[in-house]
């Protein structure tokens, strides 16, 4: 008794089709060209929507009322009963490989209202919109696989045939994260979370002129003078000295860094796997770990003839102290288990180190990176204020000195924003390694 | 006890250290022992490599164990030293404390309401990256004492730890205790207080220990150059000035006398908090 | 010549924490015979796992011998075996590298020992994951299937090595019941195709009747054999079984010695192994 839609409640149909798992998400279009092929039906409760063994020709999505779903046992599903109502998908048998018939027998215990949607028009409909309509059928996929205790049919959903939809890949599950975070509240939170503080920080420096505050730099003032083509104090997007002093920080903590790298990561991961190396060195390694990086800088003064040795030399230090204890921590964090069945399976010492204990170690030495390069940045800041030429920590030690407030502020939104960039530089470089990571996160939608 | 001392792992490590020590002993002292006609060739081929030609490059011009420990015999008696140890600890306790008191509860509202984190979270992060020591002029200017500057240098250091980590530890708490505390019949308050308060405690030791690290990190810094590295007549003292007022008169040993008396401070009060949190969380036993 | 025998003769293991010697496992003997598969059934803690562990070669014995077809993986000189691809073990949370596709992670033993060429190995594995039902999930990684998937993703690697044993240590403790008798009869399956010796540790006294050739009860801690059943239901078995007369005979002779096992477990407050 199916019957078309009539075509002012077409909107009710795209409401309850958004409330579905697999077309939450659809971008409006895609949801009324799937409703326009959609019918709805009626049943009155106790009615049989469909039997087991039936051809499996129409998707059902509810849209009021309460329906019962049984699995027949060969198909092997942990729960076989399933019950569903408003937004609940089912029939969607037509959607794996080689299935023609139902699944399932389908009751309404309730009086249920739903859409029906031919397999084969929506299939052709999703093939049409590539990267929306991959995105409906991940859904349809992660759907089966966590809602409906099948995970055995999982690999069975046919794939979309058609120029851009391969299997999704990293980028394109970036970018539906991505799309998901634009629809959601947070953009707009964010707005409003940032206009709060400017707005505190106008309003207190400027206009309320507030006691202690009154002395700070104004935000307009910081403005004006950065987007400046003719820069009071001599720095602003314009001049090229800004650039030359971004460029000297800049390499200098790439420099440290890379170092740090090398040497930390091939330190660390000694450390985490001979214990005869670990009993060695990590007492020395721990007596100057405490030692507070700046506390260096004196002594560094007189080791390094040349101030821009010590500078990085300091930044190194830094980096290199927590690279190296994040990697033996990554290292002995790694489950047993792995090792053990590594041996069983026949590799040797050195197949297990570069099979097992690098990727194993991965993601804690990503950690380790992050945090390191967040430390390089802050002692190379230090650094330059007491001792440097150029670079951004000696810009806001000397913008202080000179009495020209607004570049301090500049400086320090500059060393924001460029140790932000170098962070999530890392931090990017740690996704593309570890793909399978990305892929585990983003299946269980963290 | 006995076991550890006997254990190879001891002797290596105790080996390892005085053999440390030894190296730097020599090193520092290559000024000395380089002096003959012997060496002469060596020394030119390390001018020719654009080091100083009489010791050892770096290490050479490092100030020798034998030296910093007599020099800190020497400075334990007097007032000057301890009132260094007394100024630096105040500060980081000040800052610590404030950071605590503040990020704990900052953290938790983070963790707790969605629409706090949304407002509250992109501009954390944003001014995250900022080091705290870029805080410094900004910091002077602000606050009206030296001290206050000073303290809250400490405090950002510490902050950003403990939030990120509250957070993070609020996150993971798994979401079988709330429901169970819902159902039994909690109110949000309960759960608050005995779901979320003791789930993110852990947390909250973890990032105390590390921030505890960062704050004397922060503390030495600022002191440097508040006191020191800028050329203000300041009311210096702390740890960080000692070190940088050795450097600036001469004696070197003293600089790494104030080096140590730092690292063993930091790590003094890094182990009593991990103390403090073993106390209050006796639920976890440690791996 | 017999493939997969293994012999425990007489195996003691003392572990020593701190100086409070603890006895896990108590002069057990046990003979396995070769392609047979051997459950072993205790309350958690008793010391089941220690014996795998022993076998397969990842903790020492304190005195004893254990010998597969004839030769001694370890003894009282030579205390802690090697471990190796003759018994491989499937872990109880799984041991797939979460960092490897699962064609890569199957083909893992054979490419690492140089047996076989990479193109060979991995025309090897597909073939034996399609087997198994495990064909279009080849380029996924195991964080990204199902974990009943994955375990037999993981027997599936343990096979391709062409092992002696399998040594399983609660497989499937994690999965329901539901999943768990069409994973045993995928097991059961897989067995048929590959007759390798099965040393199976379990706590599910159905799970162990239903798999076994023959049942062996052990004590809690210390442990050794307290009863060892001969299950004679014909194989090849199905799930039908788990209604028969027969099974249901087996269960009530074994119930017992289960049960007052699993009381003294109970009583003493072992912790899970």
């Amino acid at each position: 008794m199916a019957a078309a839609i009539p075509v002012g409640a077409a909107d009710g149909a795209v409401a309850a089709l958004r409330e579905s798992t697999p077309f939450g998400d659809a971008s409006p279009g895609l949801l009324a060209r799937i409703a326009a092929i959609a019918r709805a039906a009626r049943y009155p409760a106790g009615a049989r929507v469909y039997g087991a063994g039936d051809d499996a020709d129409d998707i059902f999505v509810v849209v009021s009322g309460r329906v019962d779903h049984v699995f027949t046992p060969e198909v092997g599903a942990r729960d076989p009963l399933k019950r569903m109502t408003r937004g609940g998908v089912f029939g969607w048998a037509g959607l794996l490989l080689g299935q023609t018939k139902r699944l399932a027998t389908v009751t309404a215990t309730e009086p249920t209202e739903v859409l029906r949607i031919d397999t084969e028009a929506l299939v052709a409909l999703l093939e049409s919109q590539p990267l929306d309509g991959g995105r409906v059928r991940e859904r349809f996929v992660g759907m089966i696989q966590r809602e409906f205790t099948v995970p055995a049919l999982l690999a069975q959903v046919r794939r979309l045939s058609g120029p851009l939809t391969e299997e999704m890949s990293t980028l394109s599950l970036t970018m539906y994260r991505l799309s998901l975070w634009l629809k959601s509240p947070r953009p707009y939170l964010m707005v409003i979370g940032f206009a709060l503080f400017l707005g505190f920080w106008y309003l207190a420096v400027e206009l309320w002129k507030l006691p202690r505050f009154r002395e700070m730099p104004g935000l307009t003032s910081v403005v004006k003078e950065w987007i400046s083509p003719n820069p009071t104090y001599g720095l602003s997007l314009y001049t090229g000295e800004y650039y030359q002093h971004i460029i000297v920080s800049v390499w200098r903590v790439a420099k440290a860094f890379l170092l740090a790298t090398l040497l930390g990561v091939a330190f660390g991961l000694l450390l985490g796997w001979s214990r005869a190396f670990k009993e060695y060195v990590f007492p020395v390694f721990e007596m100057l770990r405490p030692i507070p990086i700046l506390a260096w800088v004196p002594l560094a003064i007189v080791m390094f003839i040349a101030t821009e040795s010590a500078v990085v030399y300091l930044a190194f230090l830094a980096s290199f102290f927590a690279t190296a204890l994040n990697t033996m921590l990554g290292v002995e964090s790694i489950d047993e288990s792995y090792i053990r069945a590594a041996n069983c399976l026949g590799a040797n010492r050195r197949q297990v180190f570069r099979h097992v204990i690098i990727p194993g170690a991965l993601p804690f030495i990503f950690t380790g990176l992050q945090i390191s390069i967040g430390v390089s940045w802050f002692s190379l800041v230090a650094a330059e204020m007491v001792s440097g030429q150029y670079g951004l920590g000696y810009v806001i030690n000397t913008s202080y000195m000179m009495v020209r407030y607004p570049t301090i502020i500049i400086g320090m939104v500059t060393l924001g924003i460029v140790g932000y960039v170098t962070s999530a530089m890392v931090r990017i470089a740690g996704d593309y390694m570890m793909e399978w990571r990305v892929r585990e996160l983003a299946l269980a939608e963290r | 006890m006995r076991k550890f001392l006997s254990s190879p792992a001891f002797w290596r490590g105790a080996v390892s250290i005085v053999v440390f020590l030894v190296l730097w002993e020599i090193g520092a002292r290559s000024k000395t022992w380089m002096a003959p006609e012997f060496f002469a060739p060596f020394k030119e081929l390390l001018g020719a490599m654009g080091f100083k030609k009489d010791y050892l490059p770096w290490i050479g011009a490092v100030p020798a164990p034998s030296g910093v420990l007599e020099a800190w015999l020497a400075v334990l008696g007097q007032p000057g030293y301890w009132q260094s140890w007394y100024m630096s600890l105040f500060r980081v306790m000040g800052g610590f404390l404030a950071a605590m008191l503040i990020g704990i509860p900052f953290g938790l509202m983070l963790a707790v309401s969605r629409a706090a984190h949304g407002i509250g979270f992109p501009v954390f992060e944003v001014l995250r990256p900022i080091p705290p020591l870029a805080w410094v002029p900004a910091s002077i200017i602000f606050w009206p004492t030296q001290e206050l500057a000073i303290i809250f240098i400490t405090f950002l250091g510490a902050f950003y730890t403990i939030v990120i980590n509250v957070l993070g530890g609020a996150r993971s708490i798994d979401v079988r205790y709330f429901q169970a505390a819902q159902s039994m019949g909690s109110s949000n308050w309960d759960i608050f207080r005995r779901v979320i308060l003791p789930g993110t405690l852990p947390s909250i030791v973890v990032g105390s220990a590390v921030g505890m690290g960062i704050t004397w990190e922060v503390v030495v810094a600022a002191e440097m150059i508040s006191g020191g590295g800028s050329q203000q007549a300041g009311v210096g003292g702390g740890l960080g000035f000692f070190i940088w007022n050795s450097y600036v008169g001469g004696s070197y040993e003293q600089i790494v006398v104030g080096m140590i008396s730092i690292g063993i401070a930091g790590f003094l009060s890094s182990e009593l908090l991990r103390w403090g949190g073993r106390y209050a969380t006796p639920w976890l036993k440690l791996r | 010549m017999s493939r997969g025998q293994i012999s425990i003769q007489d195996v003691v293991k003392v572990y020593d924490p701190e100086g409070a010697a603890v006895m896990a496992v108590d002069h057990c003997s046990l003979d396995i015979e070769a392609g047979e598969i051997c459950m072993i059934v205790g309350p958690s803690g008793c010391g089941k796992t220690t014996l795998l562990n022993a076998i397969a070669g990842f903790h020492d014995i304190t005195s004893g011998r254990i010998v597969m077809d004839g030769e001694v993986l370890c003894s009282d000189e030579k205390r802690m075996s090697t471990p190796g691809p003759d018994r491989i073990v499937v872990f109880q949370n799984g041991a797939l590298f979460p960092w490897k596709s699962n064609l890569e992670n199957v083909i893992f033993g054979p490419v690492m020992q140089g047996k076989l060429g990479r193109r060979q190995a991995l025309e090897k594995g597909r073939a034996m994951m399609s087997d198994a039902g495990l064909s279009g999930v080849e380029h996924n990684y195991p964080g990204e299937v199902s974990s009943g998937m994955r375990r037999r993703v993981e027997i599936v690697r343990a096979l391709m090595n062409e092992p002696k044993a399998l040594l399983l240590d609660e497989p499937y403790r994690a999965l329901d019941s539901l999943t768990k008798s069409v994973m045993h009869e995928a097991l059961l399956e897989i067995y048929y195709k590959n007759k390798v010796t099965i040393f199976f540790i379990t706590h599910d006294l159905e799970e162990a009747i239903f798999l076994g050739h023959r049942v062996a009860i052990m004590t809690t801690r210390p442990c050794k054999p307290k009863k060892v059943l001969n299950v004679d239901i014909p194989h090849p078995r199905d799930y039908g079984v788990l209604t028969s007369k027969r099974f249901r005979e087996l269960i009530e002779e074994t119930n017992e010695a289960v049960h007052e096992e699993a009381l003294k477990a109970f009583q003493a407050g072992e912790k899970e192994g």
